[in-house]
């Protein structure tokens, strides 16, 4: 038996949640109570199997805490259905890992891998009795290579961390931003994360150069390295970027860095109606300039966004802003960019033109749009995550706004316009799915791949998208995926149902 | 009215690093910013330019001649003019020296009925300027004000202090210090940001100044305290303790320790 209190964790929430009177026994022994009472969920053999491999105080079983274990960011109306009949492990080493997947593969049990638990798409959630084998622990930056100007680190090593340690750095950058600074490299690598930043230096895949990885039969295999070139046989690491946590563990990473410019600025210029902020994106590309970031932000989005965190958004005139990062060599450069850029937008009738260049006010600015998604959340049945090409964009806003008035919802659109990933929301007062959600989600998807597009441009198939697959996909597209899960997971154990593996 | 507000240039806090060898801030490891505070103080004069045209809002600074950057920014978010107070002879000085330079720069504008400044730098954190100048100009003041108000000829200051409110009234000209409460800074337009980058600022100098200062009281000669060392006390980082086997001895030394960090009261 044992017991562990980490006291730097916050201990005055702790105690007014849990004791308000001050009396402090029961924060202490109820985390004993569960961790001892609940652990014949799982087969026990299982459970004494993993504390053999990671150690005691590696392995939960109390429902209470696998609960935090089993669900991510999907939005409750669609979320998976997760299974509480699951234990965590959280192992420190690749050989650990490796252990824990040929038990597991021996024995037919499921393993999902979890990392931040930031996902979209309910892919880290368990829906069977699983293992669920937490990277936590495998946190570390293991080399920072200013020569190849690459990264070399774990797969637990978060957003955050990455963010910190860069911060920090001279002349480096790590240029991919997917809101949610808990999503751990792993996680990013495995759903090919996008996010804000995209317009210049594209998604994860762009970035990642080799791996290391333990496959579902528990064989630990590296791929790439700190290469530019690579031409030897098929290409695994591309093969794993984007495969959603379905045909190896992730454990190790060798990521891309990029020079820091240190003239960064951050533009927003607002527009009484969308059709001209959509229209000038193209606009904008086609000139040549090619800002970090572009986002399309409606203002109510954001004014509540901003209410939430305390803070206020800076635009007032207006009712859409289009927000543009940018990063130049020269503080000369950074203002002839913004001069063409606002010129360009007023003459498609912008009102007005703001910039912020302190870190301080760039910060806030970012921070306030990745609050837009959790400012909502609870109203959110659907972001949809469709991707069209740049130059059908306005035809896709188009088709949104038909949709929006033959469902007679309000279907606001948000984010990466600069990429042609909208998202668009799927909202009720409460959160809950109306009646017409099925016809209308469907007919966004056929929209979107009707424009030449995609049914999810960052946030994977996961658990909840499967089912649309056939409006992208031939039957031979979609035998051919599953043939490839087949060759890597024999067994079928690791992360079913999720992407391709139950059509 | 004429406002004059007060700005310095610092360098940005989040991304200065510090030298423990030394116990100096490494200044040229970040970029500059104008003081945070002191875009609160800029942004309440603007909102009182923004209800009556009449307002005339200067920006004054001492600082090297790189400062000239945080005065053009400062006419980006709406100041009509900014001037700089820059010699080598005003350079190291402490805030008492910085305050009479100040001050001989704000007799030298000559007109003024409001002067506001941040109620600290983010450098410096003493808090002592704003006061300082107003008792050198002889000019009543009021420091960490979080809303102004007009009543009639007199300003009125609300100040949250230790626990409690004042509300606070003076006559002008006087000086006040604002905190990051008072309001939301706005960020500056990108064609006022353009048009400022040409703006000239004038340079005023020790000789420009001359009648309003003794020249033994400016800068380092001047400056009776001097920053020795700069202690950066080490983030602390987690810890975690174990207990395995006596849950009873666990709970008694964690009380103790909950004590000794101060979460446990009584
Ligand atoms: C507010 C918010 C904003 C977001 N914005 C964006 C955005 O702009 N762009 C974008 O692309 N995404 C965005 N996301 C989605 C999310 O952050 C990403 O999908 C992220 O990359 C997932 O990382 P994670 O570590 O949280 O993965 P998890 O959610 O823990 O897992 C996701 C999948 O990866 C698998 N997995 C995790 N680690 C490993 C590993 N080491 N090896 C193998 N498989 C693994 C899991 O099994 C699961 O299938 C956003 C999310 C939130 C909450």
């Amino acid at each position: 038996m044992f017991f562990y209190f980490n006291f730097m964790v916050e201990p005055i929430i702790q105690r007014d949640k849990y004791n308000p009177k001050g009396k402090i026994s029961a924060i202490m022994v109820e985390p004993i109570i569960n961790i001892k009472f609940k652990e014949d969920q799982m087969n026990s053999k299982i459970i004494d199997k993993m504390i053999g491999i990671v150690g005691e105080d590696w392995v939960v079983s109390s429902a209470k805490e696998v609960e935090s274990y089993i669900k991510d960011e999907t939005e409750e109306a669609i979320a998976p259905e997760p299974c509480y009949d699951c234990i965590v492990v959280k192992p420190r080493t690749t050989e650990e890992v490796s252990k824990i997947m040929k038990y597991a593969n021996s024995e037919k049990i499921t393993v999902v891998v979890r990392g931040g638990g930031t996902g979209c798409a309910g892919a880290v959630v368990p829906v069977k009795p699983s293992i669920i084998l937490s990277t936590e622990r495998m946190n570390q930056i293991l080399e920072i290579d200013d020569n190849n100007m690459m990264v070399y680190c774990e797969a637990g090593v978060t957003l955050f961390d990455l963010e910190e340690e860069f911060k920090k750095h001279d002349s480096l950058f790590f240029p991919v931003h997917p809101g949610d600074e808990g999503a751990q490299v792993g996680g990013m690598i495995v759903q090919n994360a996008g996010g804000v930043r995209a317009v210049r230096h594209g998604v994860m895949r762009n970035h990642v150069k080799g791996l290391e990885i333990v496959l579902p039969t528990g064989e630990i295999i590296k791929t790439g390295g700190k290469l530019i070139k690579d031409n030897t046989g098929y290409d695994l690491t591309h093969l794993m970027i984007g495969s959603e946590g379905t045909l190896g563990i992730v454990t190790k990473a060798y990521l891309k860095l990029y020079p820091k410019s240190s003239n960064s600025g951050s533009l927003l210029i607002s527009f009484d109606d969308k059709k001209s902020a959509i229209e000038v994106v193209p606009k904008i590309l086609k000139k040549g300039i090619t800002p970090l970031a572009i986002e399309y932000l409606e203002r109510q989005f954001m004014e509540k966004s901003a209410d939430d965190l305390g803070l206020k958004w800076p635009a007032e005139k207006g009712k859409v802003d289009l927000y543009f990062i940018l990063d130049e060599k020269k503080q000369d450069d950074l203002y002839e960019v913004s001069e063409k850029i606002v010129e360009e937008c007023e003459k498609n009738g912008a009102v007005d033109s703001l910039i912020a260049e302190t870190y301080k006010e760039q910060r806030a600015i970012l921070e306030i749009r990745s609050h837009g998604y959790p400012s909502v959340q609870s109203q959110v049945v659907d972001i949809l995550d469709v991707c069209v090409p740049i130059g059908s964009i306005n035809d896709y806003m188009d088709g949104i706004e038909m949709l929006s008035k033959k469902y007679n919802a309000y279907i606001p659109s948000f984010g990466h316009v600069g990429d042609g990933n909208i998202h668009n929301f799927i909202i009720t007062e409460d959160g809950t799915k109306p009646e017409n959600y099925e016809d209308l989600s469907e007919e966004i998807f056929k929209l979107a791949v009707g424009l030449g597009g995609t049914i999810t441009a960052e946030h994977g198939v996961g658990k909840i998208r499967n089912s649309r697959l056939k409006l992208q996909y031939t039957d031979k597209h979609l035998d051919i995926l599953r043939q490839i899960k087949k060759v890597f997971d024999p067994e079928d154990i690791l992360n079913p149902e999720t992407g391709i593996t139950s059509l | 009215m004429n406002i004059i507000v007060l700005i310095k240039q610092v360098p940005d806090m989040e991304k200065v690093k510090f030298d423990r060898e030394k116990g100096v801030i490494d200044r040229k490891s970040a970029g500059t910013e104008i003081n945070p505070f002191d875009l609160n103080a800029l942004e309440a004069a603007i909102q009182l330019k923004d209800k009556d045209d009449n307002v005339h809002v200067t920006a004054l600074s001492m600082g090297p001649p790189s400062a000239e950057s945080a005065l053009k920014e400062a006419i980006a978010r709406g100041a009509d003019e900014g001037i700089l107070l820059s010699d080598r002879t005003f350079g190291g000085a402490d805030t008492w020296a910085t305050s009479l330079t100040l001050a001989a720069g704000i007799k030298n504008i000559g007109i003024y009925d409001l002067i506001i400044a941040g109620m600290q730098t983010v450098d410096g954190d003493t808090g002592q300027v704003g006061p300082e100048i107003a008792e050198l100009l002889d000019i009543p003041h009021i420091s960490y004000v979080s809303e102004i108000e007009e009543v009639g000829s007199k300003f009125r200051g609300k100040v949250d202090i230790w626990d409690g409110t004042y509300l606070k009234e003076m006559e002008l000209p006087g000086l006040i210090t604002v905190t990051k409460d008072i309001n939301d800074p706005r960020l500056p337009s990108f064609k006022d940001k353009m048009k400022s980058r040409k703006a000239e600022i004038p340079v005023w100098s020790y000789e420009t100044l001359e009648e309003y200062l003794n020249g033994e009281k400016i800068g380092i000669k001047g400056s009776p305290t001097v920053v020795k060392k700069i202690e950066v006390p080490k983030a602390t980082t987690r810890k975690g303790k174990l207990w395995r086997e006596n849950i009873d001895q666990a709970v008694d030394e964690m009380i103790e320790i909950f004590k000794e960090i101060k979460v446990l009261e009584g």
